[in-house]
């Protein structure tokens, strides 16, 4: 491919540093909470996550070096692959605190659930490409998108990962509204929804019921779930508006707080900063959505406007249920807070992600060959 | 800008705009939602949290179930829980865990005391809220010491830990078993999510059988502790469940009647009531004390057991696969007689010696038993005569035989590591040993030598078919199970295995010469006649090694290792027999001199005690 320099005149710095000011703020959090930690692998835990940073901007760097629209091309395939691999941790996935989510290959592993949200996101985004109706689709048309999703959903759903496997529906009906669904199809579906909402109770594990139980009222399960809600409530509401500042988070150095270094973080980061940390971060957040958004929007095709929106509005999801999560709103369904949780596959899927949002963002300005 | 929209081929950009801007909504007001709620939590009711981070701190703490007690039948306590104390020391409240420890030995030197820790080692990075164990399982002393002197120890603790107590200790220990911290196997292999790493788990008998009964359910409380680490109240609780009470089929003072009858040798006592399968006593010598585990064994301990050449750990009676000798040559009995080979009548001519082919087999009786027919056959134990019938019967029927009654398969008792035994057939010599088999292994295993091997149990297990009419029960050692409230959870009835492949009449045939075994001038097991009862009985010997035969070698000259166990296998009375008992004694010499005096001993309390007692 010859190289244009247009490519070069068009690379988003504005993403770049966002997702870099993002990603330190994390890496400084995540120092924060495994300060005091006796574990020997919990105080570098943050060196760690500077690597899955490095290696996810390597990543970065391979999804917008090649355009998007070859990567398109084989859509399909990667998801395949994404979901031979989600069977394969079915069938002979590590378990770790219960549930079956781990791949290892070669020594290292990975949650092959991170990947599948990218593939899916890829290849609906090539669905809706090539299928292009005029004034929405109806059920019956996007009944093929959502095979595309229930199958990882139900493998995701078995591991039990409820978190990732909510995710991708929400990510699936976004998506399709999005690219557009009739009025009544959108209308039917809700009211089916709603209907329908009740049953999906007896789908749920006796350990997914309590969760939601527990959100309800806390105070049901003192020692178990609602033991980290009650905690993750005092960190952050015990930050105040200013923060009790940098590590001097007690309830964090003290270690109240279970998960503080992966689905709880947030609460570290509320705990040390207070209420105008968050405020900036959620700025920090918002204006990184934003933008994703405006590249959405002024994306040369709609490809590519697919792309960047399924990328930015994962993100969104993601970020919402797991603050909502951490605050008390949602019940505890285990979701990492993009560029805060310590995690090596959440990280590195990301920075693919991001870097195809940059590779949308840089190629708006050429005309299709 | 109008340039670009009509890039966005085949699709209305005005829509695509028009849902972007909704997603905008959506966003903008989800992200406000987590707004309002962080102002609410953290500048509303911050200074609320605040405090409570502040002065409060809440912390989890584990409260382990107290494991169910064992009764034996009667009701008496087997195995109770006690209170065990531990001393930990939390660093951060300490502050200086080093002058701390040194006050509590100088306490300790006071009332001359020594202090049994070791140095506190500390890690280069450490959780300074996590305990260290200074002292394990302290005496009372020294808990009063500690306790009273709490003001001036900071951040000294004491866990209270209970432990089992093995009130008969070796007596019952390969009953029972013992406790012991879970391993790293059984956690991983554990599914039921039940364990967790440090919990005290079964690791034998009964514990083990019934450990998920007998472990309980775990309970936490979610303590607040102030700056010092010292808890200020219980915030929540959630309460532990005992675990199960578990009722025995044990008589605790038949079994101490075998244990001391079985002193000083090493060997095995079952005692089992042949109406039910319902196991009164199973004593193993040598034994181990399970109290030795309680707060993990030593090390010297364990290896002192380890290395013990006659192996205490071992349930004899259940694991220990001897070879049945001559209480085997029932079984060869009942399958002539079934297969119509023989008549109780048809006699044999013994004169202490049997061809096969270039092969002499001898009898045990030096001059031979003369004309002989089956009665006296069993009742003098005459091998010339089995030797005979075995090789009308042949080993195919005698397998099938053997199984009938029960040998060759686990009889399913209610305990963990029992074995099948070995019944050997023509395709098992073939697979194991690559070799045919040969006339004179059916000639050796008609008189229950070669490469035939029961347990006691299995052995036991056959006569007691035999004493009840035919019926082969589960041997079962547990009674029920109650909840710690008495409430019964499970009643564990007599369950049948299947019915020995005898007829009524060739049973009482059998049971007769077993009589005569006993009651008979010659019998080989004259040791068990009385008076008020009549005791049915065969004895056996089982040769360890291929001595010389006939050769009057004097026992104490044999070594140990190589000389006969000893067995015997008796019930009585003979019509409705209560009691079955097996005895074996490793390199005892004698089934009749050195086993039958044993069951003698526990037929003779049973019947002038313990029977009287209950009938009482």
């Amino acid at each position: 491919m010859k190289f244009d320099r247009r490519l070069l005149f068009g690379f988003d710095w504005v993403l770049l540093s966002l997702v870099l000011l993002i990603s330190s703020i994390g890496i400084l959090n995540l120092y924060s909470s495994g300060y005091s930690l006796a574990d020997l692998d919990g105080a570098s835990l943050y060196v760690k996550q500077v690597y899955w940073v490095l290696i996810g901007l390597v990543f970065m760097v391979i999804c917008f070096c090649i355009d998007y629209r070859f990567i398109c091309r084989y859509a399909y395939v990667i998801y395949a692959f994404s979901i031979l691999l989600l069977l394969l941790v079915f069938f002979y996935g590590n378990t770790v605190n219960g549930s079956k989510r781990w791949l290892a290959v070669c020594g290292i592993s990975f949650q092959a659930s991170e990947f599948v949200k990218l593939t899916v996101i890829l290849a609906l985004a090539k669905y809706f490409d090539n299928n292009k109706i005029d004034g929405g689709y109806n059920l019956k048309e996007l009944l093929l998108p959502f095979l595309t999703v229930l199958v990882p959903f139900i493998l995701i759903w078995k591991q039990p990962d409820l978190g990732t496997a909510l995710i991708l529906i929400i990510l699936f009906l976004s998506m399709a509204v999005f690219a557009g669904v009739r009025r009544y199809s959108i209308i039917s579906t809700a009211i089916c929804g709603v209907v329908l909402l009740p049953l999906c109770w007896n789908f749920l594990t006796e350990y997914q019921k309590e969760r939601i139980l527990i959100w309800i009222n806390p105070e049901r399960d003192p020692l178990g779930a609602g033991y980290h809600v009650i905690q993750s409530k005092i960190a952050i509401g015990s930050g105040g508006i200013f923060g009790k500042g940098f590590l001097e988070g007690t309830q964090t150095q003290l270690k109240f707080l279970p998960e503080q270094q992966t689905d709880f973080v947030f609460s570290v980061f509320a705990e040390e900063w207070g209420f105008l940390g968050c405020v900036v971060l959620v700025v920090m957040f918002l204006a990184l959505i934003l933008w994703g958004l405006s590249i959405s929007r002024h994306s040369r095709d709609l490809l590519g406007a697919l792309i960047a929106f399924g990328i930015t509005i994962l993100v969104f999801w993601e970020i919402f249920v797991n603050i909502g999560m951490v605050l008390g709103i949602f019940p505890v369904v285990g979701l990492p807070l993009p560029f805060l949780s310590y995690g090596g596959s959440s990280m590195i899927i990301l920075m693919a992600g991001i870097g195809l949002l940059m590779n949308v963002s840089m190629r708006r300005f050429i005309l299709q060959p | 800008m109008a340039g670009r929209q009509d890039r966005l081929t085949g699709h209305n950009p005005v829509d695509l705009r028009n849902r972007l801007r909704f997603f905008l909504w959506v966003i903008s007001i989800a992200l406000s939602i987590l707004m309002v709620r962080m102002w609410y939590l953290q500048v509303i009711r911050g200074d609320v949290f605040r405090q409570r981070s502040e002065n409060n701190r809440i912390c989890l703490r584990e409260v382990k179930p107290l494991r169910g007690r064992i009764y034996d039948i009667r009701g008496n306590i087997l195995v109770d829980n006690q209170a065990s104390f531990d001393v930990s020391i939390i660093p951060e409240d300490a502050e200086d865990v080093d002058s701390v420890v040194g006050r509590i030995k100088g306490l300790y030197a006071q009332k001359l005391l020594e202090f049994s820790g070791g140095d506190v080692v500390r890690g280069k990075v450490r959780r300074p809220f996590v305990p260290i164990k200074l002292e394990r399982n302290i005496s009372r002393e020294k808990l009063s010491i500690v306790e009273t002197n709490s003001l001036d120890l900071p951040g000294v603790v004491v866990d209270v830990m209970p432990v089992r107590k093995y009130i008969f200790g070796d007596i019952m220990a390969h009953i029972l078993g013992y406790v012991g911290e879970i391993s790293s196997d059984k956690l991983e292999s554990d599914t039921s999510g039940g364990y967790k790493s440090g919990d005290m788990v079964g690791k034998q008998g009964i514990e083990k059988y019934l450990d998920r009964y007998i472990k309980g359910q775990r309970g936490g409380e979610q303590v607040e502790v102030n700056v010092a680490g010292r808890e200020l109240r219980v915030m929540e609780k959630v309460d532990p469940v005992p675990g199960c009470n578990v009722v025995l089929t044990i008589d605790s003072y038949l079994q101490n009647i075998a244990w001391d009858a079985l002193e000083g040798k090493a060997g095995s006592v079952i005692v089992i009531n042949p109406r039910d399968g319902s196991v009164m006593a199973m004593v193993n010598r040598p034994a181990f004390n399970p109290n030795l585990f309680n707060r993990g064994i030593s090390q010297n301990n364990w290896r002192k057991l380890l290395n013990n050449p006659l192996h205490p750990m071992r349930n004899r009676a259940i694991s220990g696969q001897y070879i049945p000798a001559s209480t085997y040559k029932l079984i060869v009995a009942a399958a002539a007689l079934e297969e119509g080979l023989i008549t109780p009548e048809a006699s044999f001519f013994c004169d202490g010696s049997y061809k096969l082919g270039n092969r002499t087999f001898r009898c045990w009786k030096k001059g031979g038993h003369g004309e002989i027919s089956l009665h006296r056959a069993i009742a003098e134990s005459c091998d010339v005569y089995f030797y005979n019938i075995g090789k009308m019967v042949g080993v195919a029927k005698l397998a099938k035989y053997s199984l009938g009654f029960g040998l060759g398969a686990k009889t399913g008792i209610n305990l963990p590591g029992e074995k099948s035994g070995l019944v050997p057939t023509k395709r098992w010599k073939l697979n194991r040993f690559k070799e045919p088999w040969q006339l004179g292994e059916t000639t050796c295993l008609a008189i229950g030598q070669g490469f035939i091997l029961a347990t006691p149990l299995q052995l036991l297990n056959a006569y007691c078919a035999l004493a009840n009419g035919g019926t082969l029960y589960v041997p079962r050692i547990v009674k029920r199970l109650e909840t710690a409230d008495g409430r019964i959870l499970e009643e564990f009835n007599s369950e049948i295995i299947s019915h020995i492949p005898v007829s009524e009449k060739n049973i009482e045939i059998l049971k007769r010469a077993l009589w005569g075994a006993v009651n008979e001038v010659n019998g080989t097991g004259r040791a068990l006649k009385r008076k008020e009862e009549d005791v049915c009985g065969k004895t056996g010997t089982a040769q360890v090694v291929g001595l010389p035969q006939g050769d009057n070698v004097r026992k104490e000259k044999i070594p140990y290792k190589l000389r006969d166990h000893a067995l015997f296998v008796c019930f009585a009375p003979y019509k409705n027999s209560e009691i079955a008992v097996a005895v074996v004694v490793e390199h005892g010499g004698h089934g009749g001199s050195a086993a039958a005096p044993i069951a003698r001993k526990i037929i003779d309390s049973y019947f002038n005690n313990i029977k009287m007692r209950s009938e009482k």
